[in-house]
């Protein structure tokens, strides 16, 4: 337990003394917040009021700040190996898991808060600017905190995904083109086949986020998963991303 | 140890001890597997046979490595947007070292003015001085160093010399390695010479050269079967 708490307090250090971190941060920050004042502050009153997704309307930048959440798991890797600063890390820490596991611990917490901060942080925003046109919902109506908390999870997952594709695959372009392929090219994949059947689409992660995120029930559009195979869907991709990251890494 | 990938013997059946209180040098021509062996000490490559122990202990078992065994490997092995301070202060929390001792080896490896620059903009000097800085950091008992002299200015050259030797004075293991014989001549008391993986010498530097004008001398005639890259004509004896 020692090393590991030492090895994640350098991980922490490591973590925050490169600016590529920061500029991830940043980055999210701007398109979460960007895209949730022009995603609301116009909005006009819908007829149906009661399809509108007031929580939806919000996340609208989230769709992109997971991009640089994915992108920051990938580098917290894949920076070691292009660097070179796998070699005195693994000198330090010579336990192949232990090592692997406080990088994950420490990205994966850091991921999680921030992924909290910005979902309830635009949800909160986007609400005061729905307010004026008496859109607004709150946190206590049924469905929201869980709706607002999980779109903050899904960033997490996908930073997850990130990390274990990049201690898989150690390459930034290799890695973060896997993300871009798994995040969007297989959305026009499941489309392409949905012809035949509407299982890939619902095994879609950004299908699976988007309806973590949502505080209405899908079940009138079949091809989206449900709100039960959506959550199953996040811990699948978890899973597997960090376990494929895991073996690699213990291997050598 | 020996290490075989795929189906050539790079390091073969080597055997070695390395004593306290003197610099034992490290020679071989390229490619001869000192940096496989290096890295074989410090697990970052795993033997096909053979084990490495650091007073009975293997170097992946332990949990403070940094306290019993300091490396300089590759100086090219740091994030070049940290700065030299941020690299030794990530170092130290990993094994529990207390701060001061960043400050202590920015001192001794004279990076004190250059701490809170990042690493990108530094010499190779300057990282190799790094690298030297991160070695001392636990204050280890044992040093392997790998091709320390590279990269360094004259000054630099006759720094890590008096280093060197004050490091085995203090009692310390030093294992050097170096292409550099004329180097090697200067700071080590003991040799061992590799050569296409298999261990040539094991003497000190006195044995080595008996019956021959100088080390250099001694050490081709050691190598002479082994090295892969000598010129065909003229140049060497």
């Amino acid at each position: 337990m020692t090393v590991l708490r030492r090895t994640a307090h350098a991980e922490w250090i490591k973590l925050w003394s490169v600016r590529s971190t920061w500029l991830a941060v940043a980055a999210a920050a701007v398109l979460a917040v960007g895209l949730c004042v022009t995603g609301t502050i116009g909005t006009v009153p819908p007829a149906d009021l009661a399809a509108f997704d007031a929580v939806g309307a919000a996340f609208g930048g989230l769709t992109f700040a997971q991009l640089a959440f994915g992108v920051l798991g990938v580098l917290a890797v894949t920076t070691e190996h292009a660097s070179g600063t796998i070699v005195p890390t693994l000198a330090a820490t010579p336990r192949r898991g232990v090592a692997l596991l406080a990088k994950l611990l420490v990205t994966g917490g850091v991921t999680l808060v921030l992924g909290e901060a910005l979902a309830f942080g635009t949800f909160l925003l986007g609400q005061a600017l729905l307010d004026r046109h008496g859109l607004a919902v709150r946190l206590g109506d049924p469905g929201v905190l869980r709706a607002v908390s999980s779109a903050g999870l899904y960033l997490f997952v996908i930073a997850m995904v990130g990390l274990g594709l990049g201690a898989l695959l150690r390459q930034h372009a290799a890695a973060i083109a896997t993300l871009f392929a798994v995040v969007f090219l297989a959305y026009g994949a499941a489309r392409a086949l949905e012809t035949w059947s509407y299982l890939p689409s619902r095994l879609l992660l950004s299908n699976a986020g988007d309806v973590v995120g949502q505080v209405h029930a899908t079940a009138a559009k079949p091809r989206l998963p449900s709100m039960r195979m959506a959550y199953a869907d996040l811990a699948l991709y978890l899973t597997l991303a960090l376990s494929l990251g895991w073996f690699r890494a213990r291997r050598d | 140890m020996s290490k075989r990938y795929g189906g050539s013997t790079v390091v073969d059946a080597v055997t070695f001890d390395v004593r306290p209180g003197r610099v034992t040098g490290f020679l071989g021509p390229n490619g001869a597997g000192k940096s496989t062996t290096i890295r074989m000490l410090l697990g970052l490559t795993t033997p096909t046979a053979g084990r490495v122990t650091f007073e009975g202990r293997s170097y992946r078992l332990m949990e403070t490595p940094l306290r019993e065994v300091g490396a300089l490997l590759d100086a090219a092995t740091v994030h070049g947007g940290r700065t030299a301070h941020a690299h030794l202060r990530w170092l130290a929390a990993s094994n529990g070292l207390p701060k001061h001792r960043v400050g202590e080896v920015l001192g001794r490896t004279g990076l004190e003015a250059v701490a809170g620059r990042r690493v990108r903009g530094f010499s190779l000097g300057m990282r190799q001085r790094l690298g030297i800085a991160a070695a001392l950091l636990g204050d280890p008992p044992v040093l392997i160093l790998d091709e320390p002299v590279n990269g360094l200015d004259p000054e630099g050259v006759h720094w890590i010399r008096s280093l060197l030797r004050d490091l085995a004075a203090e009692g310390r293991t030093l294992l050097v390695s170096s292409h550099l014989i004329t180097e090697m001549a200067l700071v080590a008391d003991h040799l061992l010479v590799i050569g296409a993986g298999r261990l040539l010498a094991d003497q000190s530097i006195q044995e080595l050269t008996r019956g021959h004008a100088t080390l250099e001398d001694a050490y081709f005639a050691v190598t002479a079967e082994s090295t892969q890259y000598r010129a065909k004509q003229g140049g060497v004896r």
